[in-house]
């Protein structure tokens, strides 16, 4: 177990002790014990240990930079070989060097993670995920043949699809804006993922991924086609899902069947809180949120992120928007924010107000 | 006897199940049930997929990175040939 390296603090401490001597005085015994607590844990669950993780470990891991000057972007790309553990994984990219990469998956991740740090940053002046510097860690050819993305508290990682229904899931910026504002959120409101509250989770993350492609192709809100992963779901006439008309992402696939997401709460789904059950509908009641703010941002007009933009981030980074929030409280919390930033009788309130009318929340 | 290997979760939300016939004994399929069952109290991975294996009327949540070199070749037999479920 220990033959890879050869300081004991790696090998024989019992994890009780290791504790507390991440909590020492003497900064090299605690970032020595930081590092051996992550490889054993590493072993159990690494995810589960960097959600647990305190900012000062978090930032000896590497995963927060440390870096207190002007805020920069700071981004790693690998390959993950097609493996499922990451322990093997390559790096081909790191954006203090910036070297030139070849691979297409490689290009679209790092395009799409400027593009994401840009839009938190010179909108919002929020620095990265954590807005504290966070590198940007992303992995892509992760297993085989994978029709996924995910966030898993520390990186997005990326699956190839599997070429016949899925392409790359790095083909849509929308889906890598996405997976990094389920970052974003975590260092926020960090919404249970789970029937309303996970609705709201993923309807912000579909809300910043679709913001953060219309930005960058400069796209106003009447010429975007307010679809998430066009690219990713093949045939032309399919989307992963649709913020214009939740419900008809794909409609009759052969293989999928029919979008099933609604669009009111009237159609709201009730499924059961499993992983079978989407966490209780958490990609499928999203639609109804995500349909709220298509309406206020259509009839908002311009830049979807010039108005409507500024008033989500005002709720998703809103210290009162609780961890359990319902689709109701985001309403209320939109409506207070819109009059805070244009005014009680503006017609950006109105806008808001007219959006959740339309989903009927 | 048996098994299934299902998949469920993920950006998109899909149900994909695979089955094939081992010739495991009731004993080593518990024992490799034991070595790979998921960490409960694991945080929900946003977009992230969940893995079951059913044998009979048993269902087990699995952490497939769990699973040991000399059964790699089964489980991905089975990832290969996992189906949706409408």
């Amino acid at each position: 177990m220990c033959k890879n390296h050869f300081n004991p603090i790696h090998c024989i401490i019992p994890p009780h002790m290791l504790d507390k001597l991440m909590l020492s005085d003497n900064k090299e015994i605690a970032d020595l014990a930081v590092n051996s607590s992550f490889r054993s844990n590493r072993y159990r669950s690494d995810r589960a240990f960097f959600q647990a993780s305190t900012d000062h470990a978090k930032t000896v891991l590497g995963v927060i930079s440390g870096v207190t000057g002007p805020a920069v972007l700071q981004m790693s790309v690998y390959d993950n070989k097609h493996r499922t553990d990451f322990t093997h994984a390559k790096l081909l990219y790191d954006s203090t060097t910036n070297q030139a990469v070849t691979s297409k998956d490689a290009k679209n991740v790092i395009a799409g993670g400027k593009a994401s740090w840009d839009f938190y940053f010179q909108l919002f002046g929020r620095n990265s995920i954590d807005n504290k510097g966070m590198t940007i860690s992303q992995y892509i050819h992760y297993d085989r043949k994978m029709e996924n993305a995910y966030w898993d508290g520390r990186r997005m990682v990326y699956g190839d699809g599997d070429g016949v229904i899925f392409a790359s899931f790095t083909s849509d910026m929308d889906v890598i804006g996405h997976e990094l504002t389920h970052g974003v959120t975590e260092h926020e409101a960090n919404l249970e993922y789970s029937k309303q509250s996970g609705a709201l989770n993923e309807s912000f993350s579909d809300i910043f991924g679709i913001m953060i492609k219309q930005r960058f192709l400069n796209q106003d809100v009447k010429t975007a086609d307010w679809l998430i992963g066009e690219n990713v779901l093949k045939g032309k006439q399919y989307a992963l899902r649709s913020m214009k008309a939740p419900g008809t992402g794909y409609v009759n696939h052969p293989l999928l069947g029919t979008d099933p997401q609604p669009a009111t709460m009237d159609k709201y789904v009730d499924l059961p809180d499993t992983s079978q059950g989407d966490y209780g509908g958490v990609h499928i009641n999203s639609g109804i949120p995500n349909f709220a703010f298509y309406v206020a941002a259509y009839n908002m007009g311009g830049y979807s992120w010039d108005k409507a933009g500024r008033i989500w981030y005002a709720v998703l980074t809103d210290e009162s928007l609780a961890q359990d929030a319902q689709f109701v409280d985001v309403k209320n919390l939109s409506i207070v924010h819109a009059e805070k930033l244009f005014g009680l009788n503006s017609p950006e309130v109105t806008a808001v107000k007219q959006g959740w009318i339309a989903a009927k929340v | 006897m048996k098994i299934r290997l299902v998949r469920s979760g993920g950006f998109i939300p899909l149900i994909k199940k695979a089955e094939t016939e081992t010739e495991m004994s009731e004993q080593e399929l518990t024992g490799l049930l034991d070595l790979i069952q998921a960490d409960p109290s694991a945080p929900r991975i946003k977009d992230g997929n969940s893995w079951e294996l059913e044998i009979g009327e048993r269902t087990t949540a699995i952490d497939p990175e769990k699973v040991p070199d000399e059964y790699k070749e089964l489980f991905d037999k089975l990832k290969d040939n996992l189906k949706i479920v409408k």
